[in-house]
């Protein structure tokens, strides 16, 4: 097994689900099982992908390998294509195609008797193929194209029921959304292609790493480092364009799992993990408080739902705001680690979720639900583990990435002495516990509510179940550490994910992040690229360092305080769910009586939408209204104002059209015409005539050079 | 003969190799044809066979530069280069294709009594045709050329059934000849001045100041109606509608394609090394002043193009249209040598590529479409699209490249001669270009308009096709959408491609 055998390996991973698609696209009418070739391939491409995390990681977990083509060579430009496999690349192979089989084994039971079954597994294996290209990309021009194709996907996914107007918008409104984050992404591309003339993200790296900057300044950068950005606030849903996230529920609640939890929306998340060396410490900043927000606000819209989707869907963009807030603030590891652990409770989760609605016949509202833990034993198992992860409850996957991420915010805090984020991290922390506990509570506890529907709940096949509980026995610790209180001890974190090297200029970074009197050794692109850390790994290899010895030491020091808090604060949150809705030694309805604006605030989702509604979308059609007003008023207004004039004039201005413009359009084509009859006359079919016009016209020739 | 002169001739007949399989395959399809009078299936296999055996050879010696049949170290009558190699392959792909256009034609079929002499003819005019890639001494140009024609002649008008096809034939067989005597003229004429046939003699010896100038402007322009009737450059094209009309339309396909690309290659390396005076390190050739063969390549090419485009507007015949957008593509091809640099020929070996997969497959489709309706006419593909959509977007795809546009691998190709306009400065040619291209859109577009928005009167009935067209279609359409997105390894084709023996 060598480096040229991994990256085939990768393409072919890579391109297997292009071929699913395509074949079960095209048979999806005349062949009825097509959908189980495009299982098969995910099967297949599974394996694979076992095959290539095995390898990587066992064999070569020091080196990147990357393979690439020339695509376009014009003149100066030089564009290549190629893919990177590196530890994060197969690690997020590795979650893609297993969530993405186990939803096609889901699906299989749970969209049986769809209109439109095989086109679903065809949109299935074309957003795989694209999530597959946005893992392995090696420059950000393939990662946009991907980007796009996996928009596209969501938007065929979200809208397949396309029948029901609110999906058919969701659809679009998700679309939309997603356009004014990749208007961003775009314009930053376009920087960094007009700067370094490659779209490739190590020579892009190197090249600022020898301190070429955008137009030579350093807010430049930042600034291209945000609107880069721009992109994963889109695709990630944060804050302020998280909104189409709740509405794109409207699709089925696999591709809910698969899309809009575990995968697509981590790709924002991705991108800020790819580009991370070039974030200045501004642009860190700025994606530090977008996180903080997006991790705050939806956590306080996820109190108050009442439909088991939309609450894990606020839940989701909360979990990504913790993500994105974690790289904000240069926890690079945990915000990779939790979104791995996040993938795979929340697919579980969605999973869950789906089966619940399956067997309750398509009832979705919690309200109705209750006591379904009798009914459903094996969804209730799985679905209390992945809540107690997200909880961030010990023993749990969960556990040790969030602490992870507290502990950053909380380390950043000691450095910088700004606390928002860890306090905006822990209360998090606790209003998450509380509202996935009221969710169980609600849904599996206590009494059936609706008797009819409680009575015909039945526990849903293997094949949907066998994912779920795949999925719950990832949400625990063992997989990443033998000891489940320090996630640093586990290979996942000590072998496997390394924080990259920063590349940006010294002064533009946190302070905590400026390279330490060792300066490591400038990362040289080339086709086998060793990562500068080897060589510190030879000095000293009983001392991990992560980006300096000041933030090393700032989250060691981290770990314990952050730890016992958040343990403390998700005790209290599910303390309290229970206190509420179990036990009901306290009533929901009276605190919102007394908290009134504020749960009306809550279950209005902040009132976003409207806002948009408001100010955006009336503007854009205030913006048409005013043209339409000038057109009518202003300009009909100076037309019949000169009418007079008009009349005087237009008997003119009349014959000139006709006689001139028109003529000259009309006399273009007319001419054409003509000179095509011309030629068509010269063609008699007498070959007399042709040999006539050859003699002719070589004494013509001759006539026209003989002077040179 | 001495043993040295011996082992001369043995050697270059190592280095025609692919020339002797097809010799050796036109004596077998003879043969072949009279001990078996009653199966004719095995012709097309013997001729696919040969022609990938000699595909084989040439690209095994493809990075070959000698000269064949030397008279002395610095001359010889045949060149082996990249350069011609490339066009041999191209002539023998267009080949296989069109054997295989054959083996599904109905006009063919219907001459099945007759199907040994239309292989050898075809595999006689690939000899022809691999001779005038290679070709660098007038004698061999003047014999390649008219085993080309006289090859071609008979095949025109193969199918004896329609009065048509003999009237192309005849007046293909009177137009050439006039050709040919003329061209023939300018070589002796040549050959009075310069009492040499070999073009690097002829180069060598006209460098000197003191050459007849208006004599040689003579014979340059006299032997170019030779070439300029092969490639149907105007003015001297006029055959070329009522042959193509006439033609089965295998042989027609294969007329816009080989002899083109034959064509092509003969009036490059004729121009480029009798004429050359020096390259500059751009790649820029500086020619000898004697004619002035910029402005007049690029007069030639405006002409042909302006014509072919102007011509075709006015076309309800199917065939009749494509072979005045194949004038018009000679143009745009001619511009490419315009440059008179070794990007511009870059451009034309691309462009040679894309046009052969996008023309033939055009004339592929109308074929199939002629196998079931017995027509041509445009009118007759109404509600093409409604009946039988595959067949549809395969021509509309073929006929979008044919006009250039994106993501089709016809835009490659003109934007690679686009380019080299460019760099030369050639920009009010590069304008004029542009514009035909634009009135080329309109008569491509009327095809489509009427596959896809006019409805018939008449009740048209679904064209089948075989799986086997299908399968060949299908591979003659990938190739026109995936070199319009990935070109990369088409360019390294043609830069290592551009080579000519001794420059």
């Amino acid at each position: 097994m060598t480096g040229n055998n991994l990256i085939q390996i990768a393409l072919i991973i890579l391109f297997l689900p292009l071929l699913g698609f395509t074949v079960t696209l095209f048979l999806a009418k005349k062949v009825k099982k097509i959908f189980l070739f495009e299982t098969f391939i995910l099967i297949v491409s599974f394996i694979l992908s076992v095959a290539l995390v095995f390898f990587k990681l066992n064999y070569f977990s020091q080196t990147t390998f990357t393979g690439e083509v020339n695509w376009i060579n014009l003149g100066s430009i030089s564009i290549d294509l190629g893919v990177m496999v590196d530890n994060i690349a197969v690690l997020m192979i590795f979650v893609v195609s297993l969530i993405s089989m186990l939803v096609h084994l889901f699906s299989i039971a749970y969209m049986h008797g769809d209109k439109r079954y095989n086109r679903y597994f065809a949109y299935l294996g074309i957003f795989t193929f694209s999530m597959n290209g946005i893992v392995f990309t090696h420059n950000i021009l393939m990662m946009y194209i991907f980007w796009e194709l996996v928009g596209l996907s969501s938007y065929l996914l979200i809208g397949f029921w396309f029948e029901k107007k609110s999906a058919s918008d969701a659809g679009k409104k998700a679309f939309i959304v997603n356009r004014v984050g990749d208007l961003g992404f775009f314009s930053g591309i376009l920087i960094l292609f007009a700067t370094y003339h490659t779209f490739t993200f190590d020579k892009i790296f190197h090249q600022i790493s020898l301190g070429v900057i955008p137009f030579n300044s350093e807010f430049w950068l930042t600034v291209t480092g945000i609107l880069i950005f721009a992109g994963a606030i889109g695709k990630s849903a944060q804050f302020p364009l998280h909104v189409w996230l709740p509405d794109a529920m409207e699709g089925p609640t696999p591709v809910s799992a698969l899309i809009h939890a575990a995968t697509m929306v981590a790709a924002g998340v991705y991108l800020i993990i790819r580009v991370f060396p070039i974030l200045t410490g501004n642009a860190l900043e700025f994606i530090a408080i977008i996180g903080a927000l997006s991790a705050f606000i939806p956590a306080t819209i996820a109190i108050t739902q009442n439909d088991i989707k939309k609450v894990l869907a606020y839940s989701t963009v909360s979990q990504l705001g913790y993500m994105v807030m974690a790289l904000g603030v240069g926890a690079y590891k945990f915000a990779f680690f939790h979104l791995v652990t996040h993938a795979f409770f929340k697919a579980a989760l969605f999973l869950g979720s789906g089966s619940v609605i399956h067997a309750m016949h398509h009832e979705q509202d919690i309200r109705k639900m209750g006591g379904l833990r009798k009914k459903l034993p094996l969804t209730y198992a799985t679905f209390l583990i992945s809540t107690l992860a997200i909880s961030g409850v010990p023993l749990t996957s969960g556990f040790l990435s969030k602490d992870g991420i507290l502990a950053g915010t909380f380390a950043f805090g000691n450095l910088t002495g700004q606390w928002f984020f860890a306090f905006v991290g822990f209360l998090v922390a606790l209003v998450t516990a509380f509202y996935m506990f009221r969710l169980v509570i609600l849904t599996f506890h206590g009494e059936p509510r609706d008797k009819e529907k409680f009575d015909h709940a039945h526990e849903s096949p293997f094949v949907m179940v066998m994912p779920l509980v795949v999925l719950a026995t990832l949400s625990i610790f063992i997989w990443y550490t033998p000891n489940p209180f320090n996630p640093e001890q586990g290979w996942f974190l000590s072998k496997w994910v390394k924080a990259p090297t920063i590349v940006t200029p010294q002064d533009a970074r946190y302070s905590f992040l400026k390279s330490d009197e060792i300066k490591p050794e400038a990362n040289v692109p080339t086709v086998q690229n060793v990562p500068a850390q080897t060589t510190q790994e030879i000095n000293g290899s009983e001392e991990e360092v992560t980006f300096s010895k000041t933030y090393t030491e700032a989250m060691e020091h981290a770990h314990i305080p952050a730890m016992m808090l958040s343990l403390g604060l998700a005790g209290i949150g599910i303390l309290f769910a229970f206190m509420f809705y179990q036990w009901k030694k306290l009533d929901p309805d009276k605190l919102a009586e007394k908290i009134n604006p504020l749960y009306k605030l809550s279950l209005n989702k902040w009132y976003f939408d409207e806002i948009y509604d408001a100010t955006f979308v009336a503007l854009t059609l205030g913006i048409s209204k005013l043209f339409a007003w000038f057109d009518n008023y202003i300009i009909d207004g100076i037309v019949n104002g000169s009418a007079a004039l008009t009349k005087q004039v237009s008997n003119f201005s009349g014959k000139f059209d006709n006689i001139v413009v028109d003529g000259v359009v009309n006399g273009a084509a007319y001419l054409s015409g003509i000179v095509g009859l011309m030629f068509r006359r010269l063609q008699t079919g007498k070959v007399q005539t042709y040999i006539v016009l050859v003699v002719f016209s070589l004494v013509i020739i001759l006539f026209i050079f003989k002077s040179f | 003969m001495n043993t040295n002169n011996l082992n001369y001739l043995v050697n270059s007949l190592y280095l025609i190799k692919p020339e002797l399989v097809i010799s050796a395959i036109i004596v077998l399809l003879v043969l072949v044809d009279l001990i078996m009078l009653k199966n004719k299936k095995l012709l097309p296999y013997i001729s696919i066979a040969g022609l990938l055996i000699a595909g084989y050879f040439i690209i095994e010696h493809f990075e070959t530069n000698s000269f064949a049949f030397s008279t002395s170290s610095s001359a010889g009558m045949l060149i082996v280069d990249p350069f011609g190699n490339f066009f041999k392959l191209l002539i023998v792909f267009a080949s296989i294709l069109v054997v295989l256009f054959s083996v599904t034609s109905v006009e063919i079929k219907n001459s099945l009594d007759r199907h040994g002499e239309y292989y050898a003819l075809i595999f006689g005019m690939i000899l022809g045709m691999m001779f005038m890639a290679s070709a660098s001494d007038l004698i061999v140009i003047y014999i390649s050329l008219e085993l080309v024609s006289l090859s071609s002649y008979v095949l025109a008008g193969f199918t004896k059934q329609s009065l048509r096809n003999s009237e192309a034939s005849l007046k293909y067989v009177i137009y050439g000849g006039i050709s040919s005597g003329i061209m023939l003229f300018g070589i002796s004429i040549i050959y009075g001045i310069t009492g040499s046939t070999n073009l690097y003699e002829i180069n060598s010896l006209i460098q000197a100041p003191q050459v007849q100038s208006l004599t040689f402007l003579l014979a340059g322009i006299l032997i170019f109606v030779g070439i300029g009737y092969k490639i149907s450059a105007a003015p001297f094209h006029f055959w070329t509608p009522d042959v193509y009309e006439g033609a089965p339309i295998p042989i027609t396909a294969y007329l816009s394609i080989a002899s083109k690309a034959a064509g092509f290659a003969l009036l490059i390396r004729f121009i480029k090394v009798t004429f050359i005076q020096s390259i500059d390190p751009e790649g820029f050739w500086h020619l000898l002043s004697i004619i002035d063969w910029k402005s007049f390549i690029i007069i030639i090419s405006i002409l042909t193009m302006t014509l072919g485009n102007f011509a075709a507007l006015w076309q309800s015949n199917m065939k009749r249209l494509l072979a005045y957008s194949s004038i018009a593509h000679a143009g745009y091809l001619l511009l490419g040598l315009a440059v008179m640099s070794n990007e511009g020929i870059t451009a034309i070996l691309i462009y040679f590529v894309v046009y052969a997969f996008m023309n033939l497959g055009a004339f592929f489709v109308v074929m199939l479409i002629a196998n079931k309706i017995g027509s041509e006419e445009l009118d007759d593909y109404k509600g093409l699209s409604s009946s039988t959509p595959f067949l549809a977007v395969s021509l509309s795809i073929f006929l979008i490249s044919l006009t250039g546009l994106p993501p089709t691998a016809g835009f490659i190709g003109k934007l690679y001669i686009f380019i080299a306009l460019i760099d030369a400065k050639m920009i009010v040619v590069a304008v004029i270009a542009l514009l035909n291209t634009v009135v080329s859109l309109y008569y491509y577009v009327k095809v489509l308009k009427h596959m896809f928005l006019d409805k018939s009167e008449k009740e048209i009935p679904a064209i089948s096709t075989s799986y086997a067209s299908a399968v060949l279609l299908i591979a003659i359409l990938a190739p026109v959408l995936v070199f319009g997105i990935y070109f990369t390894p088409l360019v390294d084709l043609a830069k290592s491609s551009i080579t000519l023996l001794g420059f």
